[in-house]
């Protein structure tokens, strides 16, 4: 119990003296940061410590009736905990350094913090309830991170061009509302996603993931209630993970420290959304079950995923900002992953493992290109691409870098992303049931995608517009995004030397020939993106501006929205007047007309009381009494 | 521990004639006293009574006594009203002062407020209907005067409101009760074997209207934004959520009522809780907007009476994180006001969280408390969605209403979530407007801190598992 | 007759107290305690006499009057009749502490400190012969009627018998002479009319009503005890005048003490609506006594304005709460659910001019006998914090005495 408490809470605890002492005194506040670092490491040291020293199993302790905080160790859960732990760990460093002058380190580390226990959280526990407490520690640490600057002042927090409209739309976000996009949107697909938990344990009587006898609960349920409750469920993962039409939150989450979408694009946050997909499939084991309700939900989420891939592709091909590139670009590599793991429901397991190397590998890439376009803004004071040949020549560790993670990533021959982008060209290809759209689609995209992170380094560092760079100090941050970088080639290895069970069919796949025309295919799509890096035509606004899908977020909702409060208000309004104005107002008129009555004559009120009196016994005797 | 309810009469009585300053902290001390008596108590699913006397029929036997669910909303009562105490005392000085009141003022106050929250307190170990009307009506009387002579705006008309709303709630329970004992010849709840559907019909539209349901809701954002701000941080969190626990109580006798009319009374929760949970998002008054956003909480307790035993763990579960949350939102409204010299209106809030940091933080804490992330709050929404499994099951071609009802409880749940973020982002985040940072009472925001950590830790084992656990076993659920 | 004895005692005081008026105060007061330890159900009859004490304090307030003397006296004489009207079963008994009560009422009315008040006095009497007129008519034919077994003439009777008593006690909607009378009257003299008054003719109405066994007039009470309890409430809602709210505060509470004669046909829970009425009485006797003294003084207190106000308006554990509490238990047990309803409605709407009476009346201490009136008057509201269980077993023996038997 005290490896698990330690994991968790060891973060949280080591950022509680600076949140508190910032309140009170900044000067002692500034010098805490190291030790929620600290924290930072001891968690990741107990990450390692799981990977390397204890058993696959669980391990509950009780809490509610019938639910327990459970824990586990299998597969996916002991390399996403370390990936976890290390990620944050050596963001935590680069923040050090990226955050020194910041205005709200107490916030800052406390969130931070909070944000990697919360991810440690879902990612070993085997309780879906427990999970969720981690999941929501998710979305409200996400908020006060996107948020994170909350005064709104300045301009290298926001996204979009500052006051440029298009139509009704303002296409530029402060951070402040950054963070509402992403609260709002999370919100929306947590509140289904908790009722199929509790709709979980009501049929199945069970939360632990691993130990619901899923092929009774949904025999016992039939095809359309698996349906609805699988639904139900994943509508927190594609929201945590902006699949369509989701997607808008995690476009202007770039508003928040870069840190912050370095952790919040990798390991955490949209990380969360496909692994516990993945870890659902695992044990629901869809290719097991015959099933009517599961076949279309894993048709729905593999073409979901794909399509929200392509968008994120299209999108990150044309933007024109560094981190809301690489934004989209995350968007387009999680499609993958739910479209990877969605194909389990045909080929099996080995579906599951594609896509969880994929989000490993992808993981440490994108981290790696988060923490060098936080450097590049930091020298350059630009939030948009730009630099050339001037940068590279400056900062060339940094252009270094950024070359090795894209060739990485984009699946270039016989580098890491390669061997897994070709297992799931295999994975796409064997889905003869469903037909060759998802492998056109694949390919397609893994082009695409190489093309902008082609143009990513083409645009900071070769034939973006001349900056002026303010070159300072880097040095945590240098060696935070090498320490990431080199993490990649520890992949390569462990995939050329077979060091996991599951590799070998990815070097197998490899060798396939469709998978090395493929590999030839994206390298030279990475040429093209290289050379030719911008898309400015009428095509590539619209791309750039991200299809106009802000109007839902910004506007249809917002509309519908206040349509339905401002006849809620009209009511409130009509009710007051009824009965605090309307109803009183009565009583006042009918209690004058009593008083009137007395005007102070003896004779008029015996004629009152006569006439009264003959009144009510003429009732009286006409009612036949 | 009965004796934990004895503390607070000591406050009531002794405290008015201390030093302001002395007050508080008694009054604090002694509401605190029997929160952790009672919290041990419910921990532990104590049962003990005391016979108080012995009234001729309809009344019968009077006495107090204690169980699970008395001890659950008890030392939630004694919680909130200890830390309101101590917010009181900078609070209402601030108040008096601008009022062009002196220090004296205090003794008034400090007996109406203690007496007001032990009220509520004794309410619910009320063994008797009666006992139990008699307190309802003290915290009325109380709650009343306070607002009539501390309040807001139009102080002495909201306060008649307020009065004459909540007098017609009680009266109308009054009925039923009677009826109750017509039926019984008692109104011990222990002897109390039959409920007429008109006599729970007469209960249930007094209590909809002081809980309140849609309709009746209008008297209560001027109750509470009126009110001086202790008192919102009391009327708002404790004393319209007992409507729930007296409605409790009739359910355990007998829930046929609410079984019978199950589809009608969830659709009027859901009303509830969606129409008002809009009207936040429109109103320009801090206090007021928590004073919605409370009806719309209180529509997730009429959902949760509809859905069998899960829904009833989950009342009592929503009872105490409304009110956590709720206090604490109204504390932080209170200390914008006190600190910012009457500021309220939203439209001229901005950025807040520059000048009070420390209050930004609270409300934050606030909300995740009304949208039930992180703190209590989780549990309540996770057992009442589980009794929406339970008694509706999930929808399929001939479940249509399952799908109606599945829809509409998210709806809820997910409006709530973002009438909180909305507030947020209005009041403390943005450019900041223009005021100076000032330093805020230490008062005014540590007791806040202290409801929220007690909300968090009542999520997470051990807390949570003694409390839960006692809770179970007391209500029966599966 | 045990009760010669005191109003023989009773004379020769008033006799002698034209010249001597604390002889006069010696014998009403020495006949005012033979009368009470004479029967069974003495509590009651204490808190009776315990009203009229208060009434002749409050005498004491006024510093002159044309009646000095005679008037403790005649307050006493109505209490002796009140007792007699508790105990007797007797009709010709009946009809005769009814007039005791009413006519000394005639005089007291007149009195304040600058003479006799022949204008408001006027006013009074002339309803309230009508008054006694048609109730003594109303009883008579009632009483006829039930050993005829003519149910027609029985309510008539019943009908007159309501009417003479809405006009005795100043229920609408013949309720007219009570706003200008407790306006213009001395306010001690009010309250004497609108406490020790009230009594006697509730209580010969249920046992005139006991005898009786048909249903057909229940509807007509009920609909002049919902007009009185509307009229009242409403009238006093926009009235700024104490004395004229206290008036409107009579109208409703003749009101709902009318609605508990609906109860009179199911006997078996007549005891209930009786103690109801009993309560409420009292809290209204005792309410009427320390808000008219203070409307002399000009103010009292705010504790006890407020702690009366209250428990005019229903507030348990006050007085008037239980009042109101043994009324509805009445009304649903006879299963009169539309006039409980009403009646709850009705409490409700008075909040806000009592809270306004209160508050008109707060904030200015008084001394000496004045502050004893109306602090006993207030302080007295809180002895049913215990439930008045006392009061139901009087009540059940008192209800004993309900058969009327002979002449």
């Amino acid at each position: 119990m005290w490896l698990w408490l330690v994991l968790l809470l060891s973060p949280i605890i080591a950022s509680i003296p600076i949140a508190v002492a910032w309140e009170f005194n900044r000067n002692i506040g500034r010098k805490l940061p190291v030790l929620s670092v600290v924290g930072l490491f001891i968690s990741f040291l107990v990450t390692l410590y799981i990977l390397l020293f204890v058993e696959e199993g669980r391990f509950s302790y009780p809490w509610l009736p019938g639910i327990e905080i459970a824990f586990i160790v299998d597969y996916l859960s002991k390399y996403m905990g370390v990936l976890t732990g290390f990620i944050a760990f050596v963001i935590g460093v680069y923040g050090l350094e990226y955050m020194k002058d910041d205005y709200r380190l107490g916030w800052y580390w406390f969130f931070f913090n909070l944000f990697t226990a919360s991810m440690l959280m879902v990612v070993y526990s085997d309780n879906l309830l427990s999970l969720l407490i981690g999941w929501e520690g998710l979305g409200i640490a996400s908020w006060g991170l996107i948020g994170h600057w909350f005064r709104d002042d300045d301009e290298l927090s926001y996204v979009g061009v500052i006051n440029r409209k298009v139509g009704f739309l303002k296409m530029f976000w402060s951070p402040s509302t950054g963070g509402w996009r992403a609260i709002s949107t999370i919100r929306l697909g947590d509140m289904p996603m908790f009722f199929a938990v509790a709709a979980i344990f009501a049929f199945a009587g069970n939360l632990n993931i691993s130990q619901i006898d899923w092929e009774l609960l949904i025999e016992k349920i039939g095809s359309f209630g698996v349906a609805v409750l699988l639904l139900a469920f994943l509508m927190g993962p594609f929201t945590k993970s902006a699949q369509l039409p989701f997607s808008e939150w995690l476009m202007t989450a770039m508003t928040g420290p870069t840190t912050v979408s370095a952790l919040l694009h990798s390991a955490t946050m949209v990380a969360a959304g496909t692994y516990l997909f993945m870890r659902i499939s695992w044990y629901i084991e869809p290719w097991k079950i015959h099933d009517a309700g599961i076949e279309f939900v894993y048709l729905l989420v593999l073409f979901l995923g794909l399509i929200s891939s392509l968008y994120g592709a299209l999108v990150a091909l044309a933007s024109r900002e560094r981190k809301v590139l690489l934004a989209a670009s995350t968007m387009s590599s999680l499609g993958l992953m739910f479209a990877a793991a969605a194909a389990s429901k045909w080929i099996g397991e080995f579906a599951i493992v594609v896509a969880f190397w994929y989000l490993i590998t992808h993981a440490f890439a994108k981290a790696t290109l988060f923490l060098v376009a936080g450097h590049l803004i930091h020298e350059t004071h630009d939030r948009f691409l730009c630099g050339d040949l001037e940068v590279a020549k400056k900062m060339k560790l940094t252009f270094v870098v950024t070359i090795i993670a894209t060739v990485m990533l984009a699946g270039i021959p016989p580098l890491t992303a390669y061997w897994v982008k070709s297992a799931m060209d295999e994975v796409m290809h064997a889905l003869h049931e469903v037909g060759e759209a998802p492998l056109f689609l694949l390919i397609v995209i893994s082009a695409v995608y190489s093309a902008f992170l082609a143009k990513f380094l083409s645009m900071n560092f070769v034939k973006g517009r001349h900056v002026h760079l303010h070159l300072h100090g880097g040095g945590l941050m240098k060696t935070g995004y090498t320490l990431m970088v080199s993490m990649l080639f520890l992949l390569l290895a462990v995939i050329l030397l077979g060091i996991d069970e599951h590799v070998e069919e990815f070097v197998k796949a490899g060798f396939h020939a469709t998978s090395f025309m493929v590999g030839v295919l994206v390298t030279v799509a990475y040429a093209i993106g290289f050379v030719k890096p911008t898309l400015e035509t009428k095509v590539g606004q619209v791309l750039a501006d991200r299809f106009y899908l802000m109007a839902l977020n910004d506007f249809i909702v917002p509309k519908i929205g206040w349509a339905f409060v401002t006849a809620v208000d009209y009511g409130n309004r009509a009710i007051d007047f009824f009965t605090h104005r309307a109803i009183p107002g009565l009583f006042e008129s009918v209690s004058k007309g009593i008083r009137v009555l007395q005007t102070g004559r003896l004779s008029h009120y015996v004629q009152l009381a006569l006439g009264a009196l003959m009144l009510l016994l003429i009732v009286v005797s006409v009612a036949g009494w | 521990m009965i004796s934990a309810l004895l503390a607070p009469l000591i406050a009531v009585i002794v405290a008015p004639f201390f030093k302001p300053r002395e007050a508080a902290v008694l009054s604090a001390v002694a509401f605190f006293a029997a929160f952790v008596g009672l919290l041990i108590d419910a921990f532990t699913g104590a049962y003990y009574r005391v016979d108080l006397v012995q009234a001729a029929e309809p009344v019968g036997n009077i006495y107090m006594f204690g169980d699970t669910v008395s001890h659950a909303f008890g030392f939630t009562i004694a919680f909130v009203s200890a830390m309101v105490a101590l917010y009181s005392y900078p609070y209402m000085a601030h108040r008096f002062e601008e009022m062009g009141l002196g220090e004296d003022e205090f003794k008034k106050y400090w007996f109406l407020h203690n007496l007001y929250a032990a009220s509520m307190l004794w309410l619910v170990y009320a063994g008797n209907l009666i006992l139990l009307y008699v307190f309802l009506e003290i915290s009325l009387v109380t709650s009343f005067l306070l607002i009539y002579m501390y309040g807001y705006g139009n102080r002495q008309w909201v306060a008649l409101l307020y009065f004459v709303w909540t007098h017609i709630a009680g009266a109308l329970a009054l009925v039923g009760f009677l009826l109750i004992g017509f039926e019984n010849k008692t109104l011990a709840l222990d002897s109390i074997k039959t409920v007429s559907f008109l006599a729970w019909l007469l209960v249930f539209l007094g209590m909809i209207i002081k809980l309140p349901g849609f309709g009746a809701h209008i008297w209560l954002p001027w109750a509470h934004a009126e009110a001086p701000t202790p008192v919102s941080a009391l009327l708002s969190p404790l004393t319209v959520g007992l409507a729930a626990y007296v409605l409790l109580r009739i359910y355990f006798i007998e829930p046929s009522f609410i079984i019978d009319h199950r589809i009608p009374i969830f659709a009027y929760g859901v009303l509830t809780s969606v129409y008002a949970g809009l009207a936040v998002f429109k109103q320009n008054d801090y206090k007021r907007l928590l004073a919605y956003s409370t009806v719309s909480q209180m529509g997730y307790i009429l959902i949760a009476f509809t859905l069998g035993a899960a829904g009833i763990l989950g009342v009592v579960i929503q009872y105490i994180s409304h009110a956590f949350g709720k206090s604490i939102l109204f504390m932080t409204a209170g200390a914008i006001i006190a600190t910012f010299h009457g500021l309220r209106d939203l439209n001229k809030m901005s950025g807040m969280h520059e000048f009070v940091p420390t209050i930004s933080n609270a409300a934050l804490l606030g909300f995740m408390n009304l949208s039930g992330i992180l703190t209590i709050g989780m549990i309540g929404e996770f057992y009442i969605l589980k009794g929406l499994a339970d008694t509706f099951g999930l929808p399929s071609a001939i479940n249509s209403i399952a799908m109606a009802t599945m829809l509409s409880v998210v709806i809820v749940f997910i409006i709530s979530g973002l009438y909180s973020f909305y507030t947020m982002k209005r009041i403390y985040y943005g450019t900041p407007a223009d005021y100076s940072k000032v330093l805020v009472h230490r008062l005014l925001d540590s007791p806040l801190y202290v409801i929220a950590i007690l909300s968090i830790l009542l999520l997470l084992p051990p807390f949570a598992t003694w409390f839960i656990d006692a809770l179970v076993k007391f209500l029966g659920v599966a | 007759m045990e009760l010669t004895i005191p109003l023989i005692i009773l004379a020769l005081g008033a006799a002698f107290g034209l010249r001597k008026p604390e002889i006069s105060l010696v014998t009403a007061l020495v006949a005012l305690a033979l009368s009470i330890v004479v029967e069974a159900a003495i509590l009651v009859s204490a808190m009776i006499a315990f009203v009229a004490i208060l009434n002749i304090a409050a005498l004491f307030l006024m510093k002159k009057s044309y009646l000095r003397g005679v008037d403790y006296a005649l307050v006493s004489l109505m209490l002796i009749a009140t007792v007699v009207a508790l105990y007797s079963t007797s009709f010709a008994m009946l009809i005769l502490a009814f007039i005791l009560v009413s006519t000394p009422t005639y005089m007291l009315v007149m009195a304040s400190e600058s003479g006799a008040k022949v204008d408001v006095g006027v006013k009074y009497i002339t309803f309230m012969v009508v008054a006694t007129i048609l109730f003594i008519i109303g009883a008579a034919l009632t009483i006829y009627g039930g050993s005829v077994n003519s149910e027609s003439i029985q309510t008539v009777g019943i009908c007159l018998l309501v009417l003479g008593i809405a006009m005795e006690v100043g229920a609408a909607p013949l309720h007219y002479w009570v706003p200008d009378v407790f306006d213009t009257a001395d306010p001690i003299p009010a309250s004497i009319i609108a406490s020790l008054a009230k009594f006697v003719p509730f209580v010969i109405a249920f046992k005139i009503l006991f005898t009786v066994n048909t249903e057909k007039a229940l509807l007509f009470i009920g609909v002049i005890a919902a007009i009185s309890m509307l009229a009242g409430n409403i009238g006093a809602l926009t009235s700024n005048k104490p004395a004229r709210i206290l008036a409107y505060s009579t109208v409703a509470n003749m009101g709902y003490i009318i609605a508990a004669l609906t109860v009179f046909y199911k006997p078996e829970f007549v005891y209930l609506a009786f103690a109801g009425v009993l309560l409420q009485l009292f809290a209204n006797a005792f309410g009427k006594i320390g808000f008219f003294t203070a409307i002399r003084e000009e103010g009292t207190n705010s504790v006890f304005s407020y702690i009366m106000a209250l428990s005019f308006i229903g507030l348990p554990p006050l007085l008037g709460f239980w009042g109101k509490f043994y009324i509805l238990a009445a009304l649903i047990y006879a299963n009169v659910m539309w006039l409980a309803v009403l009646l709850v409605i009705n409490s409700a709407m008075s909040v806000p001019y009592y809270i306004r009476l209160a508050n008109l009346l707060s904030g200015k201490p008084n001394k000496g006998l004045a502050l004893c009136i109306i602090g006993i008057s207030a302080i007295i509201m809180l002895l049913t914090v215990v439930p008045p269980n006392w009061l139901i077993d009087s009540s059940k023996v008192l209800v004993g005495y309900f058969k009327l038997g002979g002449v």
